[in-house]
């Protein structure tokens, strides 16, 4: 057996088969496995040092620009006030009060959103002339910029919540009902072939082949959904006002206050950022196979 | 000849002819195909590519209707699902979702409802087919040869009394082809089940078969029925050095020029 090294993290068959496999692609030499994960860690560590330089780069330049003004500071405001701010407003509870209720109503578009599409693609694929009949509709109402809507929603459910959440599901529903659809036409022939060859029922064709194929790009159109779920939200909320993060970004730029809208984005990125990190998560280790 | 084969519940094909329909086309690939195999015999089809060997695969396994003729199973007419056959394909069709283990077990678990049975005869499997350490490791893991295995082991778990190989090795390389043929011969003899092999590989189909069936370019007939008397057990990679194994490729391979031409698998 060939690579039985020392080290023995990771479970010992796919271990084993990671070795073996390595082995007969090019003669794996000896002992390369301890050189090969001292240059990774070395990778690494020039990768994140030099993001952080990057980052550096970016806000000193910006602060530069601004400070020389070269580029005039009401435009684009300066990190040396907008950063206290950001932490200024986010311990005193306001930053968090509208990033909560931003994230409240994503959280509600998204499960709603999401339980809806998830039902019309089990429909469509349990009814295949239903989903002839309406393919174009979805097809058209995809390729529909769906924030031209907001302001209708607006006037229909007014502009509390209700219209925020309703905007951001009018994303969530078609981006994970194309990529459902999309995902279980994806189902490999010979998978198939096999399960007639077995005698497999319709349905246990439908459980036990179509969903775990369609599965990858469900999580891709949750994970896709999800951002664009928060797309809706705040656009809902730059159009409407109210609580939310969008408000806010609308109230600052609307007093001409740069500073306020740069932190406001910050926090936005660390919402949008944090959302599709957890979702990134669970896609793995559900589709752990895929790997 | 046809009582034989039914006497003793093997295959029996009759004049089968089967032709595809295609803008305003009719292509007959089959005809008049008439073959009877014993029980237990382990009969491989060649002949040149688009001879319909698979479509004859394909009528036997149920996979597709029956046109014209007459084809017995054991005692009854093919049918799709049945529990006493079982088919390989060309591709592993191995489900990635699914570990070796479990692309086993989802074959077998359609014919046995036993799991502890199940669990006892796939480790048997997997261990034959030289995957021991191997269960839980997902397709993508593997190479081609070893998914390959995996579905050698998903055929035999079914324990069919038919077993129906579609060139079932044609991806391989030429090692790792004798390795699986081996494997292939060891577990028929251990399941004597009967098999029909269709292979575009003449030396394959002369180390592994009781009989070769040269069928002729389309429309596909029976151009030759030559049985192989090579001694049993066989091992594949001794053959190798066999002159009697040469002796008769080279016969086969003779008349396999006269059936089809010079240009076979072209």
């Amino acid at each position: 057996m060939p690579g039985c090294g020392a080290s023995s993290s990771g479970r010992p068959v796919r271990r084993w088969v990671r070795e073996v496999t390595r082995s007969t692609d090019n003669e794996a030499i000896e002992g390369a496995d301890l050189s090969d994960s001292d240059k990774q860690l070395r990778h690494r560590l020039f990768i994140v040092a030099g993001r952080l330089v990057l980052l550096a780069l970016v806000v000193g330049s910006w602060e530069a620009l601004a400070w020389t003004g070269l580029v005039p500071a009401a435009f684009i405001g300066r990190p040396s006030k907008f950063l206290p701010l950001l932490v200024e407003q986010t311990l005193n509870g306001k930053f968090v009060l509208a990033a909560v209720d931003t994230l409240s109503a994503t959280l509600m578009a998204f499960a709603l959103g999401g339980i809806l599409a998830l039902a019309t693609a089990l429909a469509l694929a349990v009814y295949p002339t239903l989903k002839e009949l309406i393919d174009p509709f979805i097809d058209a109402m995809n390729a529909l910029p769906r924030v031209a809507l907001v302001p209708l929603f607006i006037v229909w459910f007014g502009l509390g919540t209700l219209s925020k959440v309703v905007s951001g599901v009018s994303l969530m529903y078609f981006i994970l009902l194309y990529n459902t659809l999309a995902g279980a036409q994806s189902v490999d022939p010979d998978h198939l072939q096999l399960s007639r060859s077995l005698g497999l029922s319709r349905r246990e064709v439908f459980l036990r082949i179509v969903i775990p194929t369609a599965i990858p790009s469900i999580f891709v159109g949750l994970r896709l959904g999800l951002v664009y779920t928060l797309l809706g939200v705040v656009t809902a909320e730059l159009i409407a006002g109210g609580k939310g993060l969008g408000s806010l970004i609308s109230y600052y730029s609307n007093t001409f206050d740069a500073d306020g809208v740069f932190a406001v984005l910050l926090v936005l990125i660390v919402v949008a950022y944090a959302l599709s990190m957890v979702m990134t998560r669970i896609e793995r280790w559900l589709t752990r196979w895929n790997r | 000849m046809s009582l034989s084969a039914e006497g003793s519940a093997g295959i029996l094909i009759e004049d089968v002819v089967h032709s595809y329909r295609g803008r305003g086309k009719t292509l007959t690939v089959l005809d008049g195909i008439s073959l009877s195999i014993k029980r237990g015999e382990f009969v491989a089809l060649v002949g040149p590519s688009g001879c319909g060997k698979t479509t004859l695969l394909d009528i036997l396994s149920g996979l597709i209707d029956l046109q014209r003729g007459r084809v017995m199973v054991g005692k009854v007419p093919p049918a799709v699902g049945r529990a006493d056959t079982a088919r390989m394909f060309a591709r592993d069709a191995l489900l990635p979702w699914r570990t070796a283990y479990a692309n086993v077990d989802f074959a077998m678990a359609t014919r046995n409802p036993n799991r502890d049975r199940r669990r006892a005869v796939i480790h048997a499997l997997l261990d034959d087919v030289g995957l021991n350490g191997f269960e839980n490791a997902y397709p993508r893991q593997l190479s081609q040869g070893m998914r390959q295995r995996v579905a050698l082991a998903r055929t035999f778990s079914l324990e069919s009394d038919f077993v129906f190989l579609d060139e079932p090795f044609g991806a391989l390389d030429a090692q790792t082809k004798l390795v699986l043929q081996d494997k292939l011969l060891r577990l028929w003899e251990k399941m004597q089940s009967t098999v029909v092999l269709v292979s575009h590989d003449l030396a394959e189909a002369v180390a592994l078969a009781d009989r070769v069936v040269v069928m002729s370019a389309r429309p596909g007939r029976i151009a030759a029925d030559i049985a192989i008397d090579l001694p049993r057990p066989r091992s594949v990679s001794a053959l190798q050095s066999s002159s009697d194994y040469h002796a008769l490729y080279a016969r086969l391979w003779g008349e396999l020029e006269r059936a089809t031409g010079p240009a076979l698998g072209a």
